[in-house]
């Protein structure tokens, strides 16, 4: 929110970017060294994503695909169900066809939930889209959603 | 001086063709019309032109007016005013005669058998009025008779004015080697100089010739006399021969003489002197008259195209033409007579650059470019390719309170696009046209357009241009904000 004025537009949203890296989701989740050998020679797979009102403990709440302007801020939630290696996910914001913010997100093997928000004004009114990116740049998957009055 | 050799130093074949014909259409108009009104007309007629060519120049503000609305209407006048003798012309001349035979003097009218009879019938104090027209047309001002249509004779021309015969009060129409009418009416003079001894066939006589070019023969029933009408005139005729004489003069097939030749010769020299004169002006007047500057914008066509290709951009859709030419020209100078055209036949992908030429351009004739701006044009052209695209509906508007719309899915829920390349590859998604979410009270499907810049893209084939919308509707577990 400092100096946000002096910043481009793109710099001026990535500010209001709140990042948490949640704990390993490890309840239940395997973790040898065997899987992890295995983990490592797969890719990246993103598992649960979604655009919500919140995320609460870890998790999302009131997922949806419009969003009031009313509530400032929409969060992108994603939960990589398979995490090979240290690596980074980037969550790619779009209004329209303009990249409003880029964030880049620490992921954590074996299993790894991220989420990423954005603070939402008048004038982001609009179809939305989220690229979620891996470190080359792949895209992983694309969420789409409006934000309305 | 300097004009002169301007003019001659530009001069194009087209001016030359154009000055060409037009005198011979002038010249041909004097062949068709000379020796009746209407070429006495269109004299006046020019003479008023050129008074108000003249008023013009000096300022004269009600004379030119006056003499312009005139001018204005000269074509409806001498339409109206000289319907019969232009009826008369191209009745009785075939395409060949109008266009360029030199009218033939002869005429297949027996004048012998004509002559001879009216003497006949004098002898015998017979009456009779016969009718030989000229060039002009006597529809309105003879009323008709019967019809006859029998070849010219003798016997038949007395028996028609025998005093038993029902017709023979009324006049004869002679046309070619046939009596076309018999016991038409003439108009009667009204003048009232005529001598005592002339009667009602002199007044009728006298009235058509008094009003036409025809000729009319009348033989006196109470003297036995033959005389002629023509040209308002009554001559008394003595013998056959002069009548033959007079009636040949009327046929255009007078005795000419070497100076009569000779005359005809000056006169048809001097008709075409005149007539290219006449039609110099007029070209210079209309072409030369005002030299004026005038700009005009015209819009750029870009042409032969590949059609693999697509234009994505250009510098400039207009160019402003600055021309030169008479006043009168750059007026009526219409949108499709001027065009830019540039040739892309030979354009790569990417920017290419155009200077417009000459040959660019289209002109009407007698019209000189001065300036084109600007000078050069760019035109980025890029391949045309498809790409399929997601369709992403844009909501708007305000949800119904403690409404949450969950879900949302289309159908289709992508289509294709053709476009420029270098387009297509910035473009990642295809918007639905605006969705109002304000009544969306529960869960349902709505049918919506797609917003395509048709400029820039098309559907390919087989694509909807409208997508259906489902949407989930959920209603909030606790209030929002």
């Amino acid at each position: 929110m400092v100096s946000s004025t002096k910043k481009p537009a793109f710099m001026r949203t990535a500010v209001v970017l709140s990042v948490l890296l949640l704990p390993p989701v490890t309840a239940g989740q395997p973790s040898g060294s065997g899987q992890l050998t295995t983990a490592q020679s797969a890719e990246l797979v993103l598992g649960e994503s979604t655009v919500c009102e919140n995320v609460l403990n870890g998790n999302p709440e009131k997922t949806a695909v419009a969003f009031s302007v009313r509530l400032k801020r929409v969060y992108c939630y994603t939960d990589f169900s398979t995490v090979p290696e240290k690596s980074f996910a980037y969550h790619n914001w779009y209004l329209r066809d303009k990249l409003k913010a880029s964030v880049k997100l620490t992921v954590q093997p074996p299993r790894w939930s991220t989420y990423s928000s954005i603070q939402v004004r008048d004038a982001d009114k609009g179809p939305w889209r989220i690229e979620i990116t891996d470190e080359e740049g792949n895209v992983l998957k694309t969420l789409r959603f409006s934000v309305i009055d | 001086m300097t004009s002169l050799t301007h003019f001659f130093a530009n001069i194009r074949w087209q001016d030359v063709l154009d000055i060409v014909l037009n005198s011979y259409v002038v010249f041909r108009f004097y062949i068709l019309f000379r020796g009746t009104n209407v070429l006495r007309v269109l004299f006046g007629l020019a003479c008023i032109w050129f008074v108000q060519r003249l008023a013009v120049s000096l300022g004269l503000i009600v004379s030119s007016w006056i003499s312009q609305e005139i001018t204005a209407a000269a074509a409806l006048i001498v339409v109206v005013i000289f319907r019969n003798e232009i009826r008369g012309v191209l009745q009785t001349k075939n395409i060949r005669g109008i266009l360029w035979e030199l009218p033939k003097r002869s005429t297949t009218t027996p004048i012998e058998v004509i002559a001879d009879s009216a003497f006949k019938m004098a002898r015998k104090h017979i009456g009779a009025l016969i009718v030989v027209p000229g060039r002009e047309d006597l529809e309105e001002i003879v009323q008709h008779g019967l019809k006859w249509q029998g070849t010219i004779s003798s016997e038949m021309i007395v028996s028609i004015f025998w005093p038993d015969n029902p017709v023979h009060d009324g006049a004869a129409v002679v046309r070619g080697d046939r009596i076309r009418e018999v016991g038409c009416i003439l108009p009667l003079s009204v003048r009232k100089d005529l001598p005592s001894n002339y009667g009602t066939r002199h007044r009728a006589a006298l009235g058509l010739a008094e009003t036409s070019d025809a000729l009319v023969i009348v033989v006196s029933e109470e003297s036995g006399a033959v005389a002629i009408a023509k040209d308002s005139r009554i001559t008394r005729i003595q013998d056959p021969s002069t009548l033959e004489k007079h009636l040949k003069e009327h046929a255009g097939q007078r005795f000419r003489s070497r100076s009569d030749l000779m005359n005809e010769k000056i006169e048809l020299g001097l008709a075409v002197f005149l007539s290219a004169v006449f039609t110099l002006g007029i070209w210079f007047s209309i072409t030369r008259g005002l030299d004026t500057l005038a700009s005009f914008e015209v819009p750029v066509e870009y042409r032969n195209r590949d059609p693999a290709q697509q234009i994505v951009d250009t510098s400039a859709n207009t160019v402003k033409l600055q021309l030169s030419g008479s006043r009168s020209l750059l007026d009526a100078i219409n949108p499709n007579q001027v065009r830019v055209r540039v040739d892309l036949s030979k354009a790569t992908t990417g920017s290419n650059s155009y200077t417009i030429t000459r040959e660019d351009i289209t002109l009407p004739p007698g019209v000189i470019l001065k300036d084109v701006q600007p000078p050069a044009v760019d035109v980025d052209l890029d391949i045309t390719a498809q790409k399929e695209l997601p369709v992403q509906a844009d909501f708007v508007g305000k949800l119904p309170d403690n409404r949450i719309l969950a879900q949302v899915r289309l159908t289709p829920p992508s289509v294709t696009v053709i476009g420029a390349s270098g387009f297509l590859d910035k473009l990642s998604t295809i918007y639905t046209e605006k969705i109002s979410v304000a009544n969306f009270e529960s869960s349902g499907a709505i049918e919506v357009g797609l917003t395509i810049n048709p400029a820039k893209l098309t559907l390919a084939a087989g694509n909807r241009d409208t997508v259906t919308v489902y949407y989930t509707i959920q209603k909030r577990t606790s209030p929002s904000e």
